[in-house]
């Protein structure tokens, strides 16, 4: 691992650098992880740049010269190509429809805060679906005061007259996802394809069980945000 | 995106292109191959691009590789911290000096070592090149151990981070730092009577490369980042095809206070391989189990997870992840459901 060991240091700083200027990182982390990996990228690159040039210049560049390495840890370097391999040709997508109901949602009791009432009679007001849940959840819903809401989310499949909405909350990476559903009803017309990313504005019905429910009013296409999560 | 991430790949292949061709019109010795294989693998993942498209086609597989990829590109800031400050230690701090520091005897090295992992802020993936590099450096292995296992649960970003996900609830911050702390000690107490020196003899063997302080500093970063980075990528992929092979709703059959649901939480905590800086905000959320079953959670998540294990076994070996890891686990879910017991 001299020569090649620092191409394949270059190359992890790069896709790094690449992925957040980019602006794809907000699929896998919180967009506050930007400069942490910018910095990261930077002195992974910087590493595998000098050791390049040290080798090329025969300056000596080989830690104890490997004979103390066996060659389980030589070879463990290479396994960085894979991801490495993968990002540069095909970002991995932001989590779909497909991981929600397998993991555990959101529980809203949990610290949620207390609502004041939404004004009646404005424009509709655009709020998180952990937001629309918690005050869901908070009196029967008695702090939306019949106002107009807009949720922004994708399609995590059909549900009796409608469609469930939902979008991930994560706490540091996208392992840690868990998804708030939301259940529209009303809407008129073909039903939004799933993993489609939609704006719904409506009103909130106290109707819902299991889910909070949405009475559409309008369901718009969207693409998809820059950050797929809340 | 993936259409700009092709038309990018021809000034990255320009990029290791260059330094390889280089290398093999120089005379073309050994370590030259290593270059051509980097860029054969980059090259040959490029024509099979369109196989890599269809893939991600298939829901499965794009949330594997979703999670996959987070996590990897999650660890590596922490990572290239870990690595950093092992590299500084290796270039500037004389071996001798750290063996000073500590107290002789293992029955106060131990603790010592472990309260001293408050002071590296971060998750779990920056403590073991460091511990590493301490044993490295002469450094008891059962004090080195006790820092790897507390610094990334009792660090101040991680327990102010705890405090964030349960307001109102400070008891869990301290249950978290009392219970880590005394697993931690636990573990390097019994490490220091029955643990053989034999099976960190790997970490060992790094003796500090010679050379000039500069030539110290890069190589041992170089080294580490690519040992410990090829072992973070073991570690995620595990992590990542028991996410999506094990859905989390089994839990809901086991939840509840009783020792079923202790046991749950701990095994979701080594599969499930996050941060500890955002285990929180997860154990917030299942709310199906007791207090002190999420507490076990975020004991033993920092401790024993597939991802620290991968880079444990790479950093120490595999004969003493095998048995370390048992033991950590063990302490752990003990100390927690003791510590929970008498405070939650």
């Amino acid at each position: 691992m001299t020569a090649a060991g620092g191409t394949i240091s270059l190359l992890v700083g790069a896709v790094l650098l690449r992925l957040t200027l980019t602006g794809a990182y907000t699929r896998y982390v919180r967009p506050g992880m930007a400069p942490w990996l910018v910095i990261a990228g930077i002195v992974a690159a910087t590493l595998g740049a000098v050791t390049v040039i040290r080798v090329l210049r025969r300056l000596p560049s080989v830690v104890g010269d490997g004979h103390h390495d066996d060659g389980q840890t030589a070879r463990a370097g290479w396994l960085l190509l894979a991801p490495i391999a993968a990002l540069l040709l095909v970002a991995p997508p932001a989590l779909g429809s497909y991981g929600v109901g397998r993991g555990a949602t959101v529980d809203v009791r949990a610290g949620a805060p207390v609502f004041d009432p939404l004004p009646a009679d404005a424009r509709a007001v655009p709020m998180s679906l952990l937001e629309y849940a918690q005050r869901a959840a908070e009196a029967d819903g008695a702090s939306f005061n019949g106002a107009t809401v807009e949720l922004t989310g994708f399609v995590a499949g059909p549900d009796t007259d409608g469609f469930r909405l939902a979008r991930y909350q994560i706490a540091c990476c996208a392992a840690d996802a868990a998804p708030v559903v939301v259940r529209v009803v009303g809407v008129h017309g073909d039903l939004p394809p799933r993993d489609e990313w939609v704006t719904v504005t409506g009103r909130f019905d106290p109707a819902g069980e299991q889910l909070p429910m949405l009475v559409a009013i309008g369901v718009t296409p969207i693409p998809q945000p820059d950050d797929p999560y809340e | 995106m993936a259409r700009a991430a092709g038309e990018r790949l021809g000034a990255v292949e320009g990029q290791d292109g260059g330094p390889a061709g280089v290398r093999v019109s120089s005379g073309g010795a050994r370590r030259d191959v290593g270059v051509l294989v980097v860029v054969a693998v980059v090259g040959a993942a490029a024509a099979l691009r369109p196989l890599l498209q269809d893939l991600l086609a298939t829901p499965a597989v794009a949330h594997w590789a979703t999670i996959f990829v987070s996590i990897a590109v999650q660890a590596f800031p922490f990572l290239i911290l870990g690595v950093s400050i092992s590299a500084a230690v290796a270039a500037f701090v004389r071996p001798a000096i750290l063996a000073r520091v500590l107290p002789r005897r293992p029955a106060l090295a131990v603790p010592v070592a472990a309260a001293a992992g408050a002071a590296l802020p971060g998750c779990e993936c920056g403590s073991v090149p460091i511990a590493g590099r301490l044993v490295a450096s002469g450094v008891a292995p059962a004090a080195a151990l006790a820092f790897l296992l507390s610094a990334p649960a009792i660090n101040p970003v991680v327990l102010v981070a705890t405090a964030v996900a349960f307001p109102g609830r400070p008891e869990m911050v301290v249950a978290r730092l009392l219970a880590s702390l005394l697993a931690a000690t636990v573990v390097g107490l019994i490490w220091s009577r029955i643990g053989r020196d034999a099976l960190v003899e790997r970490a060992r063997r790094r003796a500090a490369p010679e050379g000039s302080r500069l030539t110290v500093l890069i190589a041992t970063a170089q080294h580490d980042l690519l040992h410990a980075g090829g072992f973070l990528i073991v570690g995620a992929a595990t992590a990542a095809t028991l996410q999506t092979v094990v859905p989390r709703s089994v839990l809901d059959h086991v939840a509840g206070s009783g020792l079923v649901a202790v046991l749950a939480m701990a095994a979701l905590a080594v599969a499930m391989s996050i941060c500890s800086e955002a285990d929180a905000f997860v154990a917030l959320s299942l709310t199906q189990f007791s207090l002190a079953a999420r507490l076990t959670f975020l004991v033993v998540g920092p401790m024993v997870d597939v991802k620290l294990v991968a880079l444990q076994a790479g950093t120490f070996g595999r004969a003493f992840a095998v048995r370390f890891a048992p033991l950590a686990f063990l302490v752990a879910v003990a100390s927690s459901v003791l510590i929970g017991w008498w405070l939650l």
